[in-house]
């Protein structure tokens, strides 16, 4: 395990992109090399030096840890592409982290802006705080989005997450979102994709879902018109292997998409 | 007999999305001012007549000095207006959308040069729309065929007689068309709104929905299409035996078409209400033949949207800031970019944000230097530091306007530019040229 | 007297429309935007004359307003104010993240304030620019 400490050093009136921390960008590179990595603030392009104050020694993607401190709330793209290694980032962290990556864990100790684990292809992340809209979801014209790997987040997420997320049964690939509450569309276009919420979640979850399961275990503030109620269940079995105990009313659909559909919705009963 | 006036016929109005093509207007040949307008709305006819000069109409640039606006040479406000751009480290270019083709054009290749973010008031407006489209495609279709064969007609969230006053007597409504040859009577006109509003009033029927409830809705209407019972009774306000009924009028039209407006865009849900609807629309095409147009709001922002997306490949909300054309509504749109102040100069071409945004985010707009390109004042250039006075496209200049339904349309020139003021396209030039010097090409 | 769990919608109105291209600064444009339109049951529980101004408060702000019956009723629980700088002190910022805010639906709440005095749109605007 090889660490890479970077430290923020000024303020920031514009965003700055990241999207050159990675552990796959910083393996095998010595600490000058690193700090000459691009980011770009306002329209400028800068370095990782400008911003950051950067120590420690990389070794290879694997084992390559990044640790992040100071404020980086207005910092975007941290993880982008990534596919093995681990970042730490020790404050709210800004709009698209971990958007991308197929491997690798990504932990943030507070809060992500939107577009949080974007296309994830695999991998962990890990919010301890809440998240922002569009979570594990796809970018604007792409008709899938995350396809595997883990999302965590210890709050509340915002809207559309999980939005056009695919699974892959004969590829074992089961896109997962854990998360505290979420707010609407929730699941929305589902295609597959796996969602446990601990707490509530808004209007119109699970809408448009081609197939998936996605479990509540707080309240629904309104239920789609197009879920019909199937049975009550005292577990719900997930695709990924998971059980999760407890006593659930099984619902179907999106009905506007197919008459007879395997998309499930359970929720608390 | 000396002709004292002019007469310009088949003028396309420079208003809203409708772009009548009918219109004539009559010029005082000597004064150069409109003296009468023809077959316009009330909105229309006034834009013709508020064109003339007024204390409201800037004739010559003015440059904001010690709280007050001071008339100045053109060329003394584009150094300054420039100027800002050049030292600005996150410009926006808002707005394009009442004015013409070429113009946009023009802000697009300035947009490039700052490494800008380029916006149209879409962003505020139909960008939801567009959101969908890009989502889940749209069957959609121009005026034309409506007039002649649309027998169903829908109003969701849209309110023609107040923001569209002829389109209802042109394309969707009271014309005779060519298999709809009894005109009014040939169609049956359902409105759907959370208010009786003037164009339910004189629909055959009225849904009233709750508001901010409308995918609730259109999801039901989708599921009993589907051939599904579902468990409720009623939704969104709307009992399930009614919107049986409404499926049953649907499956059953020979040509249907859904107009939709604001009470899509603009209420929760925003692009997934257009999203759901689109579907329906594409499901219905089971049964019988159903399109949707949507409402644009603006007589040229589907040309902005055009235009831009020619030359960017993305329709509004375009970021250029890494040398190339990104887009991203949420990050990249000028009233999410405003709230979180990451914009710090702008220039607001053929548009408003000052009475149309959010007062928070005018707010911020207004902390930062701002360049208007604006023929009257308004909220926005009353407060501007830079006021460039321009000729009103498709009065004073000629140009290409796109209609709602995305058929472009040609502008006329009915009159000349008064006093000092020079068209949108020119300005942008001559911006660009200013521009280009200062940043040493 | 007030009204509360109103839902604000704000439109176009074809007024407004010709106000605004007749001069966004002018009195007819605060007498076409500068209103709020109410549900004829609900603007009888406010037991004042139509004209008298409201003050109209959201989460997002608030601004006093001409009062109106509505012509496009019934809409009980409903209050309808023409887009523009009025409407725009009261609505929602926020685009759930798509780059639209939301321009309809907020819960909002009525008093009437007989002496208010509904602003003309730079006097309103104008207070957006600091000094």
């Amino acid at each position: 395990m090889a660490d890479i400490k970077l430290k923020i050093k000024k303020k920031l009136d514009f965003p700055l992109e990241a999207d050159s921390i990675t552990p796959d960008n910083f393996a095998g590179k010595n600490i000058a090399d690193i700090k000459k990595l691009p980011l770009f603030y306002a329209t400028k392009q800068v370095t990782i030096g400008d911003y950051f104050e950067v120590s420690g020694k990389s070794t290879d993607v694997a084992d390559t840890v990044i640790i992040i401190d100071g404020d980086v709330s207005n910092v975007k793209r941290i993880g982008e592409n990534m596919t093995g290694g681990e970042i730490i980032i020790n404050s709210g962290v800004g709009m698209h982290v971990g958007n991308h990556m197929s491997g690798g864990k990504i932990t943030v100790n507070g809060n992500a802006d939107d577009w949080a684990g974007a296309m994830l292809q695999g991998g962990e992340l890990e919010i301890n705080g809440d998240a922002g809209h569009y979570v594990g979801s796809a970018y604007r014209g792409y008709r899938q989005g995350m396809k595997n790997g883990t999302i965590k987040v210890k709050g509340k997420v915002g809207v559309e997450s999980m939005l056009w997320a695919k699974s892959s049964k004969p590829s074992k690939k089961w896109p997962t979102l854990y998360c505290g509450s979420a707010d609407a569309f929730l699941g929305i276009h589902n295609h597959g994709g796996t969602i446990v919420v601990e707490g509530d979640v808004d209007r119109c979850v699970g809408a448009d879902q081609a197939w998936g399961n996605i479990v509540i275990k707080g309240k629904v503030s309104r239920l789609l018109p197009s879920y019909k109620k199937v049975g009550e269940v005292k577990e719900v079995q997930l695709p990924n292997g998971e059980v999760i105990k407890g006593k659930f009313i099984e619902y179907s659909g999106d009905h506007t998409i197919k008459k007879e559909t395997n998309g499930r919705l359970y929720i608390a009963a | 007999m000396v002709e004292k006036v002019r007469t310009v016929k088949d003028v396309s109005c420079p208003f809203c999305g409708t772009l009548c093509d009918d219109l004539e207007i009559d010029v005082d040949i000597k004064k150069d001012i409109v003296v009468e307008v023809r077959n316009g709305c009330q909105i229309g006819t006034k834009k013709y007549f508020s064109s003339n000069p007024s204390d409201h109409r800037y004739m010559k640039p003015l440059i904001k000095e010690n709280g007050e606006h001071k008339e100045v040479s053109w060329d003394e406000a584009l150094d300054k207006a420039a100027d800002i751009l050049v030292n600005a480290q996150r410009p926006l270019l808002y707005g394009f959308s009442s004015t013409e083709c070429e113009a946009q054009s023009k802000g697009v290749e300035l947009a490039e040069m700052l490494n800008a973010l380029l916006d149209n008031t879409a962003s505020v407006c139909h960008g939801p729309s567009l959101l969908a489209i890009q989502d889940v495609g749209a069957s959609l279709a121009t005026l034309g065929e409506i007039k002649n064969r649309a027998d169903t007609i829908i109003f969701w969230g849209s309110n023609p007689v107040h923001a569209h006053p002829r389109h209802l007597s042109r394309y969707s409504d009271f014309i005779r068309g060519y298999f709809r040859t009894d005109g009014r009577n040939d169609r049956n006109i359902i409105v759907i709104d959370p208010r009786n509003t003037h164009t339910a009033q004189i629909a055959d029927k009225y849904i009233k929905v709750n508001p901010s409830e409308d995918y609730e809705l259109i999801q039901a209407i989708r599921a009993v299409l589907r051939g599904s019972e579902l468990d409720v009774k009623e939704v969104s306000g709307v009992s399930i035996d009614d919107i049986k009924e409404l499926v049953e009028v649907l499956k059953s039209s020979n040509f249907g078409v859904v107009f939709f407006g604001m009470g899509f865009t603009q209420s929760l849900g925003k692009h997934r209400n257009v999203d759901t609807a689109i579907r329906l629309v594409a499901e219905l095409n089971d049964y019988t033949k159903f399109l949707l147009i949507p409402m644009r709001g603006h007589y040229n922002v589907a040309g902005a949207n055009q235009v831009f997306t020619w030359n960017t490949g993305y329709a509004y909300s375009i970021d250029f800031s890494r040398g190339y054309p990104r887009y991203n509504p949420g990050e990249f749109s000028s009233v999410d970019m405003l709230m979180r102040d990451e914009i710090d100069a702008s220039l607001i071409v053929a548009s408003d944000p000052g009475s149309n945004f959010p007062a928070a985010s005018v707010k911020n707009l207004f902390k930062h230097p701002l360049i208007s390109i604006e023929p009257h004042k308004t909220p926005t250039s009353a407060f501007a530091d830079v006021i460039l006075p321009a000729a009103i496209a498709g009065i004073e200049c000629e140009g290409t306007a796109y209609r709602m339904d995305g058929v472009p349309l040609r502008l006329r020139k009915v009159k000349d530019p008064p006093g000092e003021t020079l068209s949108d396209k020119e300005i942008l030039e001559k911006l660009i040229e200013k521009v280009k010097e200062k940043m040493g090409e | 007297m007030s009204l509360n769990s109103l839902i604000l919608l704000t439109g176009r109105t074809i007024s407004q429309g010709v106000a605004l291209e007749g001069g966004k600064v002018s009195r007819e444009n605060v007498r076409a935007a500068g209103i709020c339109t109410f549900d004829a049951d609900d603007f009888k529980k406010l037991d004042c004359l139509v004209g008298t101004p409201v003050k109209v408060i959201t989460d997002y702000g608030e601004v006093v307003v001409y009062s109106t019956i509505t012509e496009e009723g019934p809409h009980q629980g409903i209050i309808f104010i023409p887009m523009g700088p009025w409407a725009n002190q009261l609505v929602n910022p926020s685009s759930q993240g798509c780059g639209t805010p939301t321009y309809k639906g907020m819960k909002a709440k009525v008093e009437v304030v007989k002496n208010g005095k509904v602003l003309g749109a730079l006097e309103l605007i104008g207070r957006l620019k600091e000094a």
